[in-house]
């Protein structure tokens, strides 16, 4: 029995008395560094990924001053950088290194493991009543694989010849072939090994996710009961679970081509003219391999982001969500069409025209379920009565992101337009705003709503608003500019646009995006410092249910310990949006439906 | 068994009290399926030893053998892998997103066939080809391989 | 065993239960060999678009045409069908395995596992067998309008299209891809089997020491087996892609 008991390790605290279960004894290292409660391994993927957001918003802001100030020196930069930086100008090999780090740090570590590692650790057993994740062990691997990832390509900034440098989409010839460039040798390899991690990481937390959602959910939690927020984050482990072994495919032919000489992605090569023997592989093939993960890589990062707005706006608009089923709907197609339609990345790579146009048409077909997301968000806020807290400010931030930057989507997904768009700082302001900047809202706006519940603390309002304002507007005056730069037909990946005679003249206003990089960047520290300011001096959280809300985490202790509810887990009776509804502000999911309730 | 009903998640026990007759009768089945396999392996063998071979013969007789693997593939997963037994719903959670794997291979060769197109026309890169110096010698390097 | 509950009008997805009736593990075991599936899928789909991408490919029959101990005797597919044997075979064992511990037969557990064991390193040491094959065996090749001798590597195929040298027929220096592919599919394929058969020594340890009876189910003998399978399964397809077509 006991046996049978580990087996199923979530039932543990089911078969028991869970009351014991909290007075186990518990040292720190099992409590706060091999942790197994999905709470605490929730937390550890929040700091980590504040740690790396940090770092990449810093390689932003270091390659904004070379592109804003391209005459300029800054003596101080060689003291931080050393020999990438002689004479404080920036090494343009060393510029290429920080933009692929950028985008390797953002897009994987931070809106990948940072913003679904902690939403769904710590959403989805609380949402759904259970004690834990299915797997509590493998959940605490999955932190680790994810730790040492870090590691290794924390390393490879600090290698002899520079960190990776050919982009974070690590196109071959550049990335297979060590003479490419200096970020072509080693770094390459610890990005390889390091994204290996990642990967095995995503696998054990996404298998996990699925099989929790599925198997755990408390009685009465029927899928069509499950805040939006899961069934978002459900399609994200989905999509993870099935498109990231394909970049694992794609990253070990890469190594063989490194290391073994076969040719699956080299041809016709000449280098430092001098012939290379491989012969018959193809550059694209690694793109389309790439891209079947890449693109859906951009809904594993947009998703949680769309589910926890759902729920936040829902919360602070006192109102029922708008279309519950049309929600779970428009996530289903958005998570079946991210498959369809990796293509749209290479419209100019020498892919068939004819192919292309096909892809053309299923990309255009996103814009349905988005164009539906985002009815039901704005219908939702209709006639509401709004609280805007700052985690309801950052959630109708990203759905005004959402908008802003879908739009240019419909631009690029046209492979006519996008002959003259492709690789132009359009590109860069499209994806900044509608995967970048609106996923980091969501993941604010996820932070500001659950902060309470994660540390019984509140944060800073004064400090949150600032935040939330200056990023906003900062975002915006960052990346509108560049779609008119894009237009003009600069290019995105260039180390320096003042030679050229046309792009002379955006020289102010790159001064200006730069500036305004920085400003923004600082007050992304502001927001750090809220959040470990307020971790430990923070208000208290005093009652259980801060925000009035429905969902079943509110119905913990503030504080819960391993196992969430000290007694039973509460049973589930109704959907989690019965807001404003017969007379009551908000009625909970455990609160059984009462005899003259009305059923809508 | 006591233990095992002791988990909330399952229902129900599924009946195993059947013999292995099924499991035999399938080992059976796929050695059967193999050896026609092996059979027009060896048919589209001496069709491209014989003078003119006939190509529309011979990709017949390759779509014949990925059908009878596609039938394999499935005696192997609902019999041995007992997802036959299993509940629809299982089924179709396993099933459904298989489906993905159709566009994923269709887009995929059309492009590798387009890239066969494009390297018969561009002359461009077939100059090179021509004034290769010689590999790197194989017998050595083979053993390093 | 003793249920018979009826699974018809069971509410399967109204919470606090499986709506699966499975276990979080089995159910996380499927998810996990789907994702091996697209792992799998990719390399052979990058083979495909790279074989589509080629003027000439291969003719399998012409390379794996040589049996253990027969010399020079041409042969081809024989061995290969030896090796599904065996695969087909290990896996008729394992769900044999499976369905002993479904009656909670520890002895039959244990004979079946030992099989499958066999099975799995039978077929592994038939793939050394080629690969040093593969990797020793030397072809005539005309290079540069000089004759070679080229054994198969990641790098390079002996298997071009044949042109007349001197009298006699004489191959070319084929698609290098078939090499590489062929090497990085089977090694991936091997390295499934080899990870197989560390599991099953291992459940087939936990088994003798009675694990699974004290547990009062041979669950995880269950969740090995959809591995095992699964490498089954792999190979057929392998076998499609390099030996039949």
């Amino acid at each position: 029995m006991s046996s049978a008991a580990t087996l199923h390790g979530a039932d543990v605290h089911a078969g028991h008395d869970a009351h014991h279960e909290h007075h186990h004894h518990e040292t720190f290292i099992t409590k706060y560094v091999f942790s197994q409660d999905h709470k605490m391994i929730a937390k550890q993927f929040l700091v980590t990924g504040i740690i790396w957001a940090i770092i990449g918003g810093l390689f932003s802001v270091i390659f904004r001053l070379q592109l804003g100030y391209p005459e300029s020196t800054f003596p101080w930069l060689e003291d931080f950088l050393g020999h990438w930086a002689k004479g404080g100008k920036l090494d343009p090999e060393f510029y290429y290194a920080l933009v692929t780090m950028h985008g390797t740090i953002l897009v994987f570590f931070v809106l990948t493991a940072g913003l679904s590692g902690t939403f769904a650790n710590f959403l989805i057993p609380l949402q759904i009543g259970a004690r834990d994740m299915a797997s509590p062990m493998l959940n605490m691997l999955s932190y680790w694989f994810f730790f040492t990832a870090s590691i290794i390509m924390f390393s490879s900034l600090f290698v002899q010849t520079g960190p990776a440098s050919g982009g974070w989409t690590i196109y071959p010839p550049l990335s297979a072939l060590g003479d490419a460039s200096s970020g072509s040798k080693i770094g390459m390899d610890l990005w390889l090994v390091a994204m290996a991690m990642f990967i095995v990481s995503s696998l054990l937390g996404g298998l996990n996710y699925i099989s929790t959602i599925l198997n755990l959910r408390t009685k009465g939690m029927s899928m069509t009961r499950l805040p939006l927020t899961i069934w978002a984050l459900f399609f994200t482990a989905v999509l993870g679970v099935l498109s990231f072994p394909v970049l694992l495919s794609g990253a070990i032919l890469l190594l063989f081509d490194r290391n073994l000489g076969t040719s699956f992605f080299l041809s016709d090569i000449v280098i430092q003219g001098k012939i290379l023997p491989n012969e018959g592989g193809s550059a694209i093939l690694f793109q389309h391999l790439f891209w079947f993960l890449g693109h859906p890589e951009v809904y594993i990062i947009l998703l949680p982001a769309m589910g926890m707005s759902s729920e936040i706006i829902s919360v602070n608009s006192r109102k029922p969500i708008f279309g519950y089923m049309a929600m779970v709907g428009s996530l289903f197609a958005i998570a079946i069409l991210a498959f369809l339609v990796w293509a749209h990345h290479m419209f100019v790579t020498g892919l068939n025209p004819f192919l292309g146009s096909v892809f053309v048409l299923l990309t255009l077909l996103i814009a349905v379920p988005s164009a539906i997301k985002v009815f039901n968000w704005l219908t939702t806020l209709w006639r509401g009565s709004i609280r805007f807290t700052p985690g309801m400010l950052f959630a109708i931030g990203f759905v005004s992101l959402f908008i802003s930057g879908g739009l240019t989507g419909i631009f690029l997904g046209n492979s006519a337009l996008d002959l003259h768009l492709h690789d132009t700082y359009f590109v860069i302001a499209h994806f900044h705003i509608v995967m970048g900047v609106a996923s980091f809202f969501g993941m604010f706006a996820g932070v500001y709503h659950w902060f309470p519940k994660m540390f019984g603390r509140y944060l800073n309002n004064t400090m949150a608003y600032i935040h939330f304002w200056v990023t906003i507007v900062g975002a915006y005056l960052i990346f509108w500019p560049m779609h008119y730069e894009g237009l003009a037909g600069m290019p995105r990946r260039y180390y320096d646009f003042s030679n050229w005679e046309s792009f002379k003249q955006f020289g102010e206003l790159n001064q200006f995006i730069s500036f305004i990089s920085m400003i923004v960047f600082a007050v992304q520290l502001l927001f750090v410092f809220n959040f470990f300011y307020s971790m430990y001096k923070g208000r208290k959280v005093t009652t259980q249910n801060p925000w009035g809300a429905n969902t079943l985490e509110w119905t913990t202790p503030v504080n819960p310990g391993h196992g969430n509810w000290p007694g039973e887990i509460p049973e589930v009776y109704r959907g989690a949006y019965d807001y404003a509804k017969d007379g009551h502000e908000f009625i909970p999911q455990n609160v059984p439906v009462g005899d003259d309730e009305t059923h809508h | 068994m006591s233990a095992h009903s002791a988990s909330p998640e399952i229902t129900f026990h599924a009946d195993h009290s059947g013999g292995t007759k099924k499991i035999w009768r399938t080992f059976w089945l796929l050695s059967v399926i193999t050896v026609i396999e092996l059979a027009i392996g060896l048919a589209i063998y001496n069709i491209h030893k014989g003078e003119a071979p006939n190509h529309t013969l011979v990709l017949m007789f390759k779509g014949v053998v990925c059908i009878l693997t596609l039938a394999k593939a499935y005696y192997i997963v609902s019999i041995f892998m007992h997802l036959g037994d299993e509940i629809r719903n299982m089924i179709m959670t396993i099933v459904v997103p298989l489906c993905l794997f159709i566009w994923f291979i269709i887009a995929f060769l059309w492009d590798g066939n387009s890239w066969k197109n494009l390297r018969n026309t561009d002359a461009g890169s077939r100059e090179y080809k021509t004034e290769q110096v010689a590999k790197p010698a194989a017998i050595e390097k083979g053993a390093k391989d | 065993m003793s249920t018979t509950a009826t699974p018809t009008n069971t509410k399967w997805w109204n919470g606090g239960r499986s709506p699966f009736n499975a276990s979080y593990g089995k159910v996380m075991m499927w998810y996990f060999l789907m994702s091996d599936a697209f792992t799998f899928g990719a390399f052979l789909i990058s083979y495909g678009t790279i074989r589509f991408s080629q003027n000439h490919w291969v003719d399998p029959n012409h390379v794996f045409n040589s049996f253990p101990f027969a010399g020079h005797a041409n042969l081809p597919l024989a061995f290969v069908s030896l090796m599904t044997f065996i695969l087909i075979f290990s896996s008729v064992t394992m769900v044999l395995a499976v369905h002993e511990g479904h009656n909670m037969n520890r002895k039959g557990v244990e004979k079946y596992m030992i099989l499958t064991i066999i099975g799995g390193i039978a077929f592994l040491s038939c793939q050394a067998w080629e690969w040093t094959h593969m990797l020793t065996g030397q072809h005539e090749v005309l290079v540069n309008g000089q004759i070679e001798l080229w054994n198969t590597t990641v790098s390079h195929n002996p298997f071009g299209p044949e042109v007349m040298f001197n009298g006699k027929e004489v191959a070319t220096p084929g698609p290098i891809a078939f090499g590489s592919y062929f090497f990085e599919i089977t090694g991936f394929h091997g390295f499934h089997v080899f990870s197989g058969v560390i599991i099953n020594i291992v459940m087939y340890i936990k088994t003798k020491m009675g694990h699974f009876d004290q547990r009062g189910h041979y669950e995880m003998i269950e969740k090995a087996g959809l591995y095992w399978h699964f490498v089954d399964l792999v190979w057929v397809f392998v076998f499609l892609c390099f030996y039949l077509i």
